[in-house]
C-alpha cells in the first residue's frame, strides 16, 4: 500500500487525496463511535454515581458527625457555629419583660437590673452585624405576625468570638438568677427560669466530631461481638454452602429425568423473599409448635425444642441452617453451570489412563472449575457478609445480641436510636470490610471477572 | 453424560427436594389447618380432618394484603422497566463499540453492584425524608437503583456479547446507522437476554426489605416482604395467617419459576461462567 501511495496513479489506483479522505473517514467513523459510546453509558453511569457512589461517601461524611435526627439541634451538619435567631427571639425578650415585672415589684432591683444589662449588652452586640440585623428584624417581625420561619431565616452563621460572648452571657444570667432565688422568692421564679435556661438552645455548636464514632465502635465490646458474628456467619456458612453445593452439582451433573423438577426445585427457595422464608423457618424453629424443632429434640441435637431460638449458639445455628437451606441450591447451580464448561473428552482421557474418580476430581474438575468456583464464592461471600432480612426477621439480633451481625448493629443505631452520626460510621466500617474481602478474591481470580472477552 | 443414574440417585434426588421443599409443604399443611390444631401435639401432624379457608380469609380481611401486593407490583415494575431501559443503552455500548476506559466502567458496575445496602441508607434516608419521598412509590424506586441498575448492566452486556458480530457487520455494509443496527438488528436478536435480566431484576426488586422497611413505613406503601414480617405482633404471632399469607406470596413465584427456569437459570450463571 505505501508503495503505492507513493507513487500516486490518478488512472491505476486511488490518489493520495482519496486515500486521505477515506481514512479521515475511518478516524471520524472511530471518533464517532467513541463519542456514540460515551454517550450511550452517559445516563448509567450518572445514575450510579448520584444513587450509589455518591451516598456511600456521604455516609463516611455524616459518619464524621454527631447527627441524632431526634434532636432538632443535631438533626442536621453544623460544620459552624449558628445562630437561631427563633428561639433567641422566644426567649430573651420575654425573659427582659419577666425581670422589668420583677424589678417593678420591687424585687432585689440592682442584682436584676445587671442581669437585664447584660442581657441588652449582648443583643445590642448581635445587633451591629448588618447582616445579622436585617435577619434579627425579619425573624422579629414574622413572629409578631405569628408565621411559621423556615430554618434558612432562622439560623445564622455566627463567629466563635460571638459564640462564646453568648455561652458566657447565658452563663452568668443563669448563674445571677439562682444566686438571686436562693436569697429570696420571686413572683415569677419558674418562668424566669425555664427562659434563661432557653437562651442555652439558641446557639447551635458544630456537631463535627471527627473519627470519634469510629474511636467508639472499635472500643466497644458489641461492635467487635457484631463483627465477631458476621464473620462467623459468613466463613461456616459459605463453607457449609460450598461443600455441600459443589457436592450436589457433581451428583446432578449427568443426564437424567426430572432435570426440570430438580431445576425449579432449586430455584424457588432463590426466588422467595429472605423475609418471607425467615419467617416461615421462625415457625419451623418454634419453641412450642415448631416441626423442624421437634424433629431436632427427637434426633438429639438440641436438648429442649425451645434452646433454637432462645440460646446463643441455637439461635446462630439457626440462622446458619436457614442460609443454608435457602441458598445452597443457587450454589449448586452456579457450579452445575461451571461443570458443564468442562468437555467430558477430558474424563475421557483421564480414564483411559487409569486415572480414578478422585484423581479425575482433584486433576480436572477442580482446576477448571476454579474461575466459576471463585466468581459463586465471591457473590456468596458478600451477600453472607451484609446479611441482613434473614437475621433481622428471624431472631432480631437475639438473644442477647448473640446473632446481631454488623449490619442490623448499624440498622438499630440508626433507625431505633435515631443515632445517624454513628450508624454511618458503622455502616462504612461494613462498606469497608467488604471492599477488602473483594479485594482479596479479585485478586486471586485476576482480571477474569472484567474482561472484555470480545478480545480473545 | 454417560454416567449412570441408579435407582440410588432417584432417592438422593427425592430427598434432597423433600428437604428444599418442606418448609413450603409445611406451611402449606399449617394454612389450612383451623386454629386449634396450630398448637399442643396436633401441630406436629402433617394433616389435617377438618381443612379450612379461615386463615386466607382473614389475611386479605384482617391485613391490607392486597395493597402490599399492588405496591410491590408497581414499585417492581418500575423499577424493571426503566433501569433495564437505561442500562440497555450502558450495556450495548460497553458491549458492542469500540472507546477507551470501558474495563473500568465494567469495573465500577461490578464494584457498586456488590455494595452493602446498608451503607447507602443514612444518606439517601435523609435526602428521601428532607425531600418528602419517604411513603411514596418514587422513594422506593430511587434507592432500588442502587442494586437494580448494575445488575441490569451487568447481564446485559454478557447476553448482547452472545449476539454474532458478523450480523452488525452486515448492517452496516448495507448502510444501517449505528441507530438502526441498534433498533433492528441487536435489540430483537437480545430480546431473550434483556427477558431474562427483567425477571431477575424484577425478582430483586420484588423482594429488596431494608430499604422498603425504613423508608416506607405507612401500612399504605408497605411492600411484600415487610407487610408480612410485620404480620408478628408485639405479644403474638399468627402463625395460621402468616403460612397462609407466605402460600399467597409463594404460590405466583413458583409459577413464575417454572415457566421461567430456563431463563433465570441463563440469567443466573452469565458473567459466571466462560464460554
Amino acid at each position: 500500500m505505501h508503495s503505492n501511495l507513493e507513487k500516486p496513479d490518478k488512472k491505476l489506483g486511488p490518489s493520495v487525496v482519496d486515500v486521505q479522505l477515506n481514512q479521515k473517514q475511518i478516524k471520524k467513523k472511530k471518533l464517532s463511535e467513541r463519542s456514540a459510546g460515551y454517550l450511550l453509558i452517559f445516563p448509567s453511569m450518572l445514575l450510579i454515581l448520584v444513587v450509589a457512589i455518591w451516598p456511600v461517601l456521604q455516609s463516611f461524611y455524616l459518619s464524621l458527625f454527631d447527627l441524632k435526627l431526634n434532636d432538632p439541634t443535631k438533626s442536621t451538619v453544623h460544620l459552624n457555629y449558628s445562630f437561631d435567631l427563633e428561639r433567641y427571639l422566644n426567649s430573651a425578650p420575654f425573659l427582659i419583660s419577666s425581670i422589668d415585672q420583677e424589678i417593678q415589684s420591687g424585687h432585689h432591683v440592682d442584682e436584676l437590673t445587671k442581669v437585664k444589662t447584660q442581657i441588652n449588652q449582648f443583643d445590642a452586640v448581635l445587633q451591629k452585624d448588618p447582616d445579622i440585623k436585617k435577619s434579627y428584624q425579619t425573624v422579629n417581625d414574622k413572629l409578631m405576625d405569628f408565621k411559621s420561619i423556615s430554618d434558612d431565616e432562622a439560623l445564622i452563621p455566627i463567629d466563635k468570638k460571638l459564640s462564646e460572648q453568648y455561652q458566657n452571657m447565658t452563663h452568668q444570667v443563669q448563674q445571677e438568677l439562682k444566686d438571686v432565688t436562693k436569697k429570696a422568692k420571686l413572683e415569677q421564679e419558674d418562668k424566669i427560669s425555664g427562659l434563661a435556661n432557653g437562651l442555652n438552645d439558641a446557639l447551635i455548636k458544630s456537631n463535627f466530631v471527627g473519627l470519634q464514632h469510629y474511636k467508639e465502635n472499635l472500643s466497644s465490646p458489641r461492635t467487635w461481638l457484631a463483627i465477631w458474628n458476621t464473620l462467623f456467619f459468613t466463613v461456616v456458612s459459605v463453607a457449609f454452602e460450598l461443600v455441600i453445593g459443589l457436592a450436589i452439582a457433581l451428583l446432578i451433573n449427568k443426564a437424567f429425568f426430572g432435570r426440570g423438577l430438580i431445576r425449579a426445585s432449586i430455584l424457588i427457595p432463590w426466588a422467595i423473599p429472605t423475609a418471607v422464608s425467615a419467617l416461615m423457618w421462625k415457625f419451623l424453629y418454634d419453641g412450642q409448635n415448631g416441626i423442624v424443632a421437634y424433629l431436632f429434640e427427637k434426633v438429639g441435637l438440641v436438648d429442649k425444642m425451645s434452646d433454637l431460638l432462645t440460646t446463643n449458639t441455637g439461635a446462630m445455628f439457626s440462622v446458619i441452617f436457614t442460609d443454608v437451606w435457602k441458598t445452597t441450591p443457587y450454589m449448586a447451580l452456579l457450579l452445575l453451570a461451571g461443570l458443564l464448561t468442562i468437555p467430558s473428552s477430558l474424563y475421557e482421557a483421564a480414564a483411559i489412563d487409569g486415572a480414578n474418580k478422585w484423581q479425575q476430581f482433584i486433576k480436572i474438575t477442580l482446576p477448571l472449575l476454579k474461575s466459576s468456583l471463585l466468581v459463586a464464592l465471591l457473590f456468596r461471600t458478600l451477600d453472607a457478609f451484609r446479611v441482613f432480612d434473614l437475621i433481622f426477621v428471624l431472631t432480631g439480633g437475639g438473644p442477647a445480641n448473640s446473632t446481631e451481625t454488623i449490619s442490623i448493629l448499624a440498622y438499630k443505631v440508626m433507625f431505633s436510636q435515631t443515632n445517624f452520626g454513628n450508624g454511618s460510621s458503622l455502616s462504612v466500617i461494613v462498606f469497608v470490610c467488604v471492599a477488602i474481602i473483594s479485594i482479596i478474591y479479585i485478586k486471586l481470580l485476576g482480571a477474569d471477572l472484567i474482561q472484555d472477552s470480545n478480545k480473545k | 453424560m454417560h454416567k449412570k443414574t441408579g435407582p440410588l440417585f432417584y432417592v438422593f434426588l427425592f430427598v434432597f427436594v423433600f428437604v428444599v421443599m418442606f418448609p413450603f409443604l409445611w406451611m402449606l399443611i399449617t394454612s389450612i389447618k383451623p386454629l386449634t390444631e396450630l398448637f399442643g401435639d396436633k401441630a406436629f401432624t402433617p394433616y389435617t380432618s377438618h381443612p379450612t379457608l379461615e386463615n386466607y380469609v382473614s389475611v386479605f380481611t384482617k391485613h391490607p394484603f392486597l395493597h402490599y401486593q399492588w405496591n410491590s407490583l408497581v414499585v417492581a415494575s418500575i423499577t424493571t422497566i426503566y433501569t433495564v431501559f437505561v442500562a440497555s443503552f450502558a450495556a450495548y455500548a460497553i458491549a458492542r463499540l469500540k472507546f477507551k476506559g470501558k474495563t473500568i466502567i465494567l469495573g465500577t458496575v461490578l464494584a457498586v453492584s456488590m455494595f452493602p445496602q446498608i451503607a447507602t441508607i443514612s444518606p439517601i434516608y435523609m435526602f428521601l425524608k428532607n425531600a418528602g419521598l419517604t411513603n411514596s412509590y418514587l422513594g422506593l424506586i430511587i434507592p432500588y437503583t442502587t442494586f437494580s441498575l448494575p445488575l441490569s448492566i451487568w447481564l446485559l452486556v454478557s447476553f448482547f456479547r452472545k449476539i454474532p458480530f458478523d450480523l452488525e457487520e452486515a448492517a452496516k455494509i448495507d448502510g444501517a446507522s449505528m441507530w438502526q443496527t441498534y433498533w433492528k438488528v441487536i435489540l430483537p436478536l437480545a430480546g431473550p437476554g434483556i427477558f431474562t435480566t427483567s425477571i431477575l431484576v424484577f425478582i430483586g426488586a420484588w423482594n429488596e426489605f431494608l430499604f422498603s422497611l425504613t423508608i416506607n413505613t405507612a401500612d399504605k406503601f408497605k411492600t411484600v416482604p415487610v407487610g408480612i414480617a410485620m404480620f408478628q405482633g408485639q405479644y403474638t404471632i399468627p402463625w395460621g395467617e402468616i403460612s397462609a399469607a407466605t402460600v399467597v406470596v409463594t404460590v405466583p413465584l413458583v409459577i413464575l419459576v417454572l415457566i421461567f427456569q430456563r431463563r433465570i437459570v441463563s440469567g443466573l450463571t452469565s458473567g459466571s461462567v466462560k464460554e
